[in-house]
């Protein structure tokens, strides 16, 4: 524990940073940046070798810098490895510094990265670790690296381990595709040659729930990436679109149109139970889960064009939450509950919205840059993946959360429908 | 702090995003207000007499009719060797209810469908490329209902038309201007 005291500090200042964007403390250094962003100075030491490792050190840097960056909160600079013991530097206080080794291992394939976080104000060693890892994993083990450090220093783990599900266009054919969090590992999931879409992941992060036309009809599969197949799992007449899974992982929402008309369904993750929570004759569809998993926000045309509207997990207490906007869709409730991202048409245009939970306080978030479309929150709830046409075909492009730091994650085909996973159950690494 | 960074956001921002609570506000109104304008005019209910159904079809046509502009050609229908022209219905956006010139072309449909009473569709909604792929897929089938809905009005057997959606996903025209999102804003009716 008294590791980590000396950190309470730079602890407090970014959990404050992330929570509410409050300075907690007037003595830590704050750097105003664009849509004032705050960000702590990091410096990225040089990554030391020892022993035949060649070059892991430096890929593995260029990994973890990037993940840095990414995380929205440092501003990283690169530094020499420190020489012997960290000392207080209280003219540095709120300052990380980031050091990395690469060993060899046991056995030729096989290395060790032992990684340390040192508030450099005080200091005290935030973070002392060492991940075994193979060639084949050094992407792995670095985002590892990097969610563990924003987890010392924050209290939350980061997002650098998260992949991210979305739809590819090749000519007539859509199909289901993954890739990390920052663009890397592009594969394909589904093999249908036919419209895969709508792609959801399950809360234990090994399942996709999706829309495919493979039959014929609009029907919801199941792939699972551990055995690398997908089965039926909703294939009544009509749509079997739009799923989203409950937080427990025991129920999926989705739209189906059995009855004849666009209704919002939970289907049991079994498959043995469906409820019915809409009944009109409007359009009812894109159901999300809140956090606590007691209510559905959803779209609706039951006012004459799309716009979002919540009700309990029973169906019961229906109500309009967009105040603003003729044409509001894509609604996902973030993970942590209070915010809402969504997608307007403005002015002929989509934009990228974000409020809070009840409704209020709408922010657009995108602007002057194509449509933006299909936002879907990352695990930590601070950035929002999404679709846009800013540079022609549609692409998925990523954000903080207020809108700042754009990145294109896709480049090839054409890709709409982003999907962020949720962050991998917990590992075990060996504690330096 | 935040509403200092939100103040800022706003202003970088510039008009758009000021100019926007007004007029999302009044959109909003006109739209309900074509709604509730749009609500009472239901299909016009067609019966078809008894003896248009006695009547037996033809079997082949020996004089096929003067091609039109929107005439379509199924794949199939050429297959079959049958000369006949199936027309779609077309929508304005973000609304499923039909046009005069949509219920025309299906009056056209069920013409056809009573003399071949043998024949049936396959009746596909069809949306542009502007909005979710989930509303679309909803939206794509209420246009193919209204469609289905007309013919069954007109007097054809429902057990004669199949319904499907494919939202904004098989666009007949790739085009990102209305000329091309016009032609797909459709209800496509295939004969099976």
């Amino acid at each position: 524990m008294s590791l980590y005291a000396g950190t309470t500090l730079l602890a407090l200042f970014l959990s404050a940073l992330f929570s509410s964007g409050l300075v907690a403390q007037t003595d830590v250094k704050i750097i105003l940046e664009g849509k004032g962003t705050m960000k702590s100075p990091l410096m990225l030491a040089r990554f030391k070798g020892e022993g035949p490792v060649g070059a892991l050190p430096s890929q593995g840097r260029v990994i973890a810098r990037k993940d840095f960056e990414l995380s929205g909160v440092f501003n990283v600079a690169d530094v020499e490895p420190l020489e012997g013991k960290p000392t207080p530097d209280p003219g540095m206080a709120g300052t990380v510094r980031v050091e990395g080794t690469v060993q060899q291992g046991d056995g030729a394939a096989f290395f060790r990265f032992h990684g340390q976080a040192i508030d450099v104000g005080t200091g005290e060693v935030a973070l002392d670790r060492t991940y075994p890892f193979s060639e084949g994993t050094l992407r792995e083990t670095m985002h590892r690296f990097v969610d563990d450090v924003l987890e010392a220093l924050t209290g939350e783990r980061g997002i650098a381990e998260t992949k991210i599900a979305y739809v590819r266009q090749e000519g007539r054919v859509k199909e289901i595709w993954m890739m990390d969090y920052d663009g890397e590992n592009q594969r394909q999931v589904t093999h249908d040659r036919s419209l895969a879409l709508s792609p959801s992941w399950a809360p234990w992060g090994t399942e996709l729930a999706f829309t495919t036309f493979k039959r014929g009809n609009p029907d919801l599969y199941l792939f699972d990436m551990t055995r690398g197949a997908s089965y039926p799992f909703s294939t009544r007449p009509g749509l079997n679109t739009a799923p989203n899974y409950s937080p427990d992982g025991k129920w999926i929402a989705c739209t189906l149109s059995r009855d004849g008309n666009a209704e919002i369904y939970l289907i049991s993750r079994d498959a043995q139970t469906a409820r019915r929570l809409t009944r009109n004759t409007v359009i009812d569809t894109s159901p999300t889960f809140s956090p606590t998993g007691r209510e559905i926000m959803f779209t609706s045309n039951r006012t004459g064009s799309p716009q979002v509207f919540v009700m309990d997990v029973e169906g019961l207490n229906q109500r309009l939450v967009t105040i603003e906007g003729s044409y509001n869709d894509s609604p996902q409730w973030s993970p942590k509950g209070d915010k809402i991202c969504y997608a307007a048409r403005h002015d002929g245009i989509f934009d990228v919205i974000v409020m809070d939970a009840n409704g209020s306080n709408p922010i657009q978030i995108t602007s002057n840059a194509g449509h933006n479309e299909n936002p879907h929150w990352s695990a930590d709830s601070r950035k929002i993946v999404f679709s846009s046409s800013r540079e022609g075909k549609r692409q998925i492009f990523m954000m903080n959360a207020d809108g700042s730091d754009v990145v294109r994650l896709t480049s090839d085909g054409e890709c709409f429908n982003p999907s962020w996973g949720p962050r991998p159950k917990a590992r075990l690494a060996v504690k330096g | 702090m935040r509403k200092l960074l939100v103040s800022n956001h706003l202003n970088r921002m510039g008009d758009t995003v000021m100019s926007l609570k007004p007029r999302f506000a009044s959109v909003a109104l006109i739209g309900l207000a074509v709604v509730l304008a749009l609500a009472p005019g239901c299909a016009s209910r067609k019966k078809v007499t008894s003896e248009a159904n006695v009547q037996p079809p033809p079997a082949e046509t020996t004089t096929p009719a003067p091609p039109k502009e929107e005439k379509v050609l199924p794949p199939s229908t050429e297959e079959t060797g049958e000369r006949f022209s199936l027309e779609d219905a077309f929508f304005d956006f973000d609304d499923f209810s039909l046009r005069q010139d949509a219920k025309s072309s299906l009056e056209k449909d069920g013409k056809f469908l009573e003399k071949n009473s043998r024949a049936s569709i396959v009746i596909e909604g069809h949306c542009d490329e502007r909005g979710s792929v989930e509303y679309n897929l909803a939206l794509g089938e209420k246009r193919a209902h209204a469609a289905k809905d007309y013919l069954v009005s007109y007097g054809i057997p429902a057990t004669r038309l199949t319904t499907i959606s494919y939202g904004k996903e098989r666009p007949f025209d790739t085009g990102h201007e209305e000329g091309a999102w016009a032609k797909n804003r459709r209800a496509h009716v295939v004969s099976k």
